[in-house]
């Protein structure tokens, strides 16, 4: 496991979050009968905005559910300002989550989605607290159209809008910029920047790193549902770029440009296979840049360059095997 | 508020179950015996005692037979299903209100709502038919014996709506094969059937004159009836309570 900072203090703790917004997990696993989702995951939050990043099937939902209580935890403990999430509702008092899923109540208004929640909340002047939130992510304009007439994005907005109508001081967004344009993707990285600027703790998860890029300053990466790196975006970000790489290539001479390639400093291994020559480099730029040149001198002709290891699984499996 | 019922989760329960094409076939539920006891008056009338005949037969075989579960099943099986099926169930559940209130809320509002649809269903045709040849202590017990059946219909589904995401179709089936067949013809399985019991406590309540013939005992009612009704809520309460929002896969 790569710690960027050790995983097991976990370095984004924070001492200016509120007690009550405090979150920890505490080597925190989930199982679906034989299958491992969650393995073994302790982290702390500290306040603004934090990513938890990592491939489709990673166990991302599975960490935001079991954090908003919606699931329990198979083993550790999830604990939202030192209580119990799972079978507690009173810690939706100051949590609120926004889930991937997209339905919202198509029969109802969005001010009425809204209300519903700052009444669910027992919140002392529900309408007012209702026209802020919806105001807050700018929907004022189409509160009194039926939910079900909204595009995807609009409905992001009101879902937040319901999440935020109690101002909670912890807020956890699953996969929030999905399904939006980039003009949408922008207001909402504002929103977001704006929530975690007023003090609170924010944790978004996704499955794009350059979604977090400017947004995030902590990065948690989970891949096969272990932690596997955990630290600033910077530095994880950095490490994703340094990583080897690895190409196939294919040529009119295979054999001759493995020789000429190994006087290359920074190819590190290649290999002849039926599907051409599978070359692994430390420097991905040097690599691309230098080739065409290299071939053209042994006199060589490339037919085809494939950089074989670009799955986003890849990226981050090699974090966790290095 | 602080009861077992939260008003918020009533409204919105409320919203989901006369949602547009769910109120049009309750209307038209509410108001199908109105129309067949026009069209009796118009062509079938014989005087007081096919009226009675007329009235019961519309009591025991359209409302309780027909009206009564197939409400009590629109209405129970999309008290919870809809928002299991769609996901936003977590929207309730991501609230500091428990788990049971949410339960306690949506089967008073199913339950409410059932009686909505046969209440007029009783009322209108006797309002036709008049209080000289039925009494309206007969019509009352057929209110009685529906609402009793009401309760455990809709607790019965709305188990079933949490169980299953084909909740209709089973609801349907059950009520054809079991509720119209197998419960009438095989005698063993009467104590097991709600539109026994809701016929039991309609003759019990003083509707003797309608409801003719062997029934099932009405203590036989009140034991089944409750286990069948605490049953299914309490199970109910427990699937709840363990729901899980499952991973999307």
């Amino acid at each position: 496991m790569t710690t960027v900072a050790p995983a097991e203090q976990s370095g984004l703790a924070d001492t200016s979050v509120p007690a009550r917004a405090h979150v920890e997990l505490r080597g925190v696993s989930r199982w679906y009968g034989n299958v491992v989702a969650v393995n073994n995951v302790s982290f702390t939050l500290g306040a603004g905005i934090s990513g938890l990043l990592g491939p489709n099937g990673a166990g991302k939902t599975t960490v935001l559910h079991m954090l908003a209580g919606l699931l329990r935890p198979s083993a550790g403990d999830v604990l939202i300002g030192g209580e119990p999430a799972a079978g507690n509702p009173n810690v939706y008092r100051r949590l609120a989550l926004v889930p991937e899923r997209e339905a919202v109540h198509p029969f109802l208004t969005g001010r009425e989605f809204v209300r519903m929640s700052a009444r669910l909340q027992r919140l002392p002047d529900a309408d007012a607290a209702t026209a802020r939130a919806i105001a807050l992510v700018g929907l004022a304009d189409a509160q009194d159209r039926k939910v079900g007439t909204y595009s995807k994005g609009m409905r992001q907005r009101i879902k937040i809008a319901g999440a935020l109508v109690h101002d909670p001081p912890l807020l956890l967004l699953d996969e929030p910029f999905n399904g939006m344009d980039p003009r949408q993707r922008l207001q909402m990285m504002d929103l977001l920047r704006e929530l975690a600027a007023a003090g609170r703790v924010v944790l978004i998860s996704s499955h794009i790193l350059e979604e977090l890029d400017d947004l995030a300053s902590n990065v948690l990466v989970m891949v096969a549902g272990r932690l596997a790196a955990s630290g600033h975006f910077r530095e994880i970000r950095r490490l994703m770029t340094d990583r080897p790489h690895t190409f196939t290539i294919r040529s009119s001479d295979d054999r001759r440009l493995a020789t000429a390639l190994l006087g290359d400093a920074t190819v590190f291994g290649i290999e002849i296979a039926p599907a051409g020559l599978v070359v692994r480099t430390t420097d991905r730029g040097a690599m691309t840049r230098g080739l065409p040149r290299l071939a053209r001198d042994a006199g060589i002709r490339l037919l085809e360059i494939r950089p074989t290891d670009e799955s986003l699984e890849s990226v981050f499996s090699y974090l966790v095997d290095r | 508020m602080s009861g077992p019922i939260d008003r918020t989760v009533m409204w919105l329960t409320w919203r989901q179950l006369f949602a547009r094409r769910r109120l049009w076939l309750a209307i038209v539920f509410a108001l199908a015996p109105l129309l067949f006891t026009l069209v009796f008056r118009v062509v079938g009338d014989d005087g007081p005692e096919s009226r009675l005949a007329f009235f019961g037969g519309l009591d025991r075989d359209v409302v309780v037979g027909t009206l009564l579960p197939l409400a009590a099943l629109l209405f129970g099986s999309t008290a919870f299903g809809g928002e299991l099926d769609d996901g936003t169930l977590v929207y309730l559940l991501l609230k500091p209100v428990p788990r049971w209130k949410v339960l306690a809320s949506k089967l008073v509002v199913a339950v409410l709502s059932t009686l909505a649809v046969v209440a007029p269903a009783v009322l209108l045709p006797w309002l036709v038919l008049g209080d000289s040849d039925v009494s309206g202590r007969t019509m009352l017990a057929c209110l009685a014996g529906a609402a009793a059946g009401a309760a455990i219909y809709v607790a019965i589904f709305v188990a079933l709506g949490l169980a299953n995401r084909r909740a209709l179709v089973i609801g349907l089936l059950y009520i054809i094969a079991f509720e119209g067949l197998l419960s009438r013809t095989v005698s063993g399985l009467r104590s097991f059937s709600v539109r026994e019991f809701s016929l039991s406590l309609t003759k019990a309540a003083g509707a003797a004159t309608i409801v003719s013939g062997d029934t099932v005992s009405t203590a036989t009612v009140w034991w089944m009836g409750t286990i069948m009704l605490v049953g299914a809520v309490y199970w109910s309460f427990r699937r709840l309570v363990h729901y899980e929002v499952a991973e999307r896969a």
